[in-house]
């Protein structure tokens, strides 16, 4: 049995979100424009892009190229800012190169890699794997800095080696920053993926969105729209409940220490 | 705190007092020569500055040759936080450093554990220089630093898995070590759910779990609320009393620093020197309802705090 609070807690979100579609479909009504349907509307118009077929390629092939962009970033970025939070030498090299990375749109790089690299695969997995990056790498650099000196000593004490010290312990001891930044880097990767889909028009969501507003699809815009908007609140939802399982143990939810010496 | 150590101050003029009534019948100028005679403590400021004798006997296990450790300040300035300090540590000794705060008592500690080397001067461990951590010298920090993703049971078990024990036999080991120090039934909390003195249970459970040949605690009770931090050096004292390891201590309490030691090496300030080192002659086991009471203890804390006081004042004229 669920306690109210934790039913209101489940029904926040969906009631949120009926409460969206909701204004949506009143604004709609009352504005009677062609190029804004209804809520309901954009709704029905959903099935058919999942029951066609090259659609769904096109949208399996935007979520392949995200995956694999934001893999990659992630096995990259963790090594890379861990070690620079532990090492000055490493950090001094780095850090002036991210802070010039860092302000840049990565989806303005875009028409730069294009040229070099073309309109396909690479130059879009490697424009999410950039936007994934600097969030991830922040995270894990901040995260490394406040591991507590004296757990790294009493590693030491015990053996371990420094490579096992950034491993064993580390590692560990940031896993909540670096999640955070992994969170961000999600969203961001949603994000980049639809960009460089938008600005390399050849496959992907991103396509069939400009697409159907090319011929004046308006149903189709917003029904991709709600799509993409339903993935990014799956794949973050499905994170966060990754995050909080492997960092239980630094949550504050038992509020109470025991009060015993 | 400070009652119970104007308590002790009264108890340590009052006994020597009741005796010399009961042996004499009355009070007389008797009592200081008889707090004379129990001297253990040279008081004039001369004698404080003895060198440490470079006698090196068969059960020296560390010996401090002449460390000094320089800082730089942020302003660029160097700061001398230890000057020229040799002291060697027999095997099986509780040895305590006592001084002020700032007077680089931590920074002592962590040369000898290796987590620091010193910028003159060399530790021996046995003979061989330390040039860096190792499982012989096992710390245990006034901020505990348990590893918070791990219960307590796996931070216990952290080290003997480490140095290849077999799963099986390292957490039989470790759960009668958390029994030892009384968690028993906490194996699978984490570090978060446990208060502070818990948490400095785990601690020295997790150090003791890789048996190192000296254990290097800094102030370890030192964030503990007084009940707590008494009920944690009767423990220590009774695990101690079983196997004898050689411990150095680091406090900033003369109570906790004349109750725990053998040795209790008195530091100052400024730059951190070596000023005395005591003996404590106290019997063992010792239980704290008899040694509270006992004068040889209340002279020795008085004495301490004396030299403290009196070289504060000292220092302030300067
Ligand atoms: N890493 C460091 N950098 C600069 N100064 C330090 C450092 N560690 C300690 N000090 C200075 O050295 C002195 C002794 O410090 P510490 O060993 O922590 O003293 P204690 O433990 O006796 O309080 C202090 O003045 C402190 O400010
Ligand atoms: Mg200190």
């Amino acid at each position: 049995m669920m306690s109210p609070s934790a039913v209101t807690k489940r029904a926040a979100p969906v009631l949120a979100c009926i409460g969206l579609l909701a204004v949506w479909q009143v604004a709609s009504l009352a504005l009677k424009n062609d190029s804004f349907p209804t809520a309901i509307e954009a709704i029905r118009a959903i099935p058919d892009i999942l029951g066609d077929k090259e659609s769904l390629i096109n949208i399996l092939a935007s979520l392949r190229r995200m995956t694999i962009g934001f893999g990659i970033a992630v096995l990259v970025s963790i090594p890379l800012g861990l070690l620079m939070g532990r090492s000055r030498a490493v950090a001094a090299f780095f850090n002036p190169l991210l802070m010039v990375i860092y302000p840049v749109p990565k989806a303005a790089l875009m028409p730069i890699v294009m040229l070099w690299l073309g309109v396909g695969d690479i130059t879009k997995t490697l424009v999410i794997f950039l936007g994934v990056s600097l969030p991830v790498i922040y995270h894990s650099f901040e995260g490394a800095k406040a591991v507590e000196e004296k757990m790294l000593w009493s590693g030491a004490a015990m053996g371990l080696s420094p490579l096992q010290r950034l491993v064993r312990i580390v590692l560990p001891a940031a896993l909540p920053e670096i999640l955070t930044g992994c969170r961000t880097g999600l969203v961001l990767a949603l994000i980049t993926m639809i960009t460089s889909e938008m600005i390399a028009r050849q496959s992907g969501a991103g396509n069939i969105l400009f697409n159907a507003l090319d011929m004046g699809q308006y149903d189709t815009v917003y029904a991709m729209i709600i799509i993409v908007g339903a993935m990014g609140i799956c794949l973050d939802a499905v994170f966060e409940r990754v995050r909080a399982r492997l960092v239980r143990w630094s949550e504050p939810q038992f509020d109470m220490p025991l009060s015993f010496s | 705190m400070r009652n119970w150590r104007l308590f002790g101050r009264f108890l340590a003029k009052l006994v020597p007092l009741m005796e010399d009534i009961r042996q004499t019948g009355c009070v007389t100028f008797a009592v200081s020569e008889a707090r004379d005679g129990m001297k253990v403590v040279p008081s004039r400021s001369s004698e404080w500055v003895r060198p440490v004798t470079s006698q090196k006997p068969a059960s020296a296990i560390i010996e401090i040759d002449r460390v000094s450790q320089v800082f730089q300040t942020s302003a660029r300035r160097e700061h001398l936080a230890l000057s020229d300090i040799s002291l060697t540590i027999e095997e099986g000794a509780f040895v305590s450093i006592l001084g002020p705060s700032g007077c680089g008592k931590s920074t002592l500690l962590y040369i000898v554990g290796g987590f620091v080397s010193p910028t003159s001067g060399a530790v021996r461990m046995k003979g061989q220089t330390i040039t860096g951590s190792g499982p012989d010298r096992g710390p245990v920090f006034q901020e505990f630093a348990l590893f918070p993703w791990k219960t307590v049971l796996g931070n216990v078990m952290y080290g003997p898995r480490q140095q290849g024990v077999r799963a099986n036999e390292a957490e039989a080991q470790s759960r009668a070590l958390i029994e030892m120090v009384g968690l028993k039934g906490y194996e699978n909390f984490y570090p978060k759910e446990l208060s502070g003195g818990m948490k400095q249970r785990v601690a020295l459970a997790r150090t003791l779990a890789y048996h190192p040949e000296v254990l290097l605690m800094d102030e370890p009770f030192g964030a503990l609320d007084a009940h707590t931090r008494t009920r944690l050096q009767n423990d220590l004292l009774n695990i101690w009393e079983r196997d004898r390891k050689t411990v150095l201590f680091v406090t900033h309490s003369v109570d906790e620093a004349v109750f725990l030691s053998d040795k209790v090496v008195m530091m100052s300030k400024s730059p951190g020197r070596i000023r005395e080192v005591i003996d404590i002659d106290l019997p063992r086991p010792r239980r704290r309802n008899e040694l509270l009471l006992d004068p040889r203890y209340q002279k020795y804390v008085v004495d301490i705090e004396r030299m403290f006081d009196e070289s504060d004042e000292a220092g302030s004229l300067s």
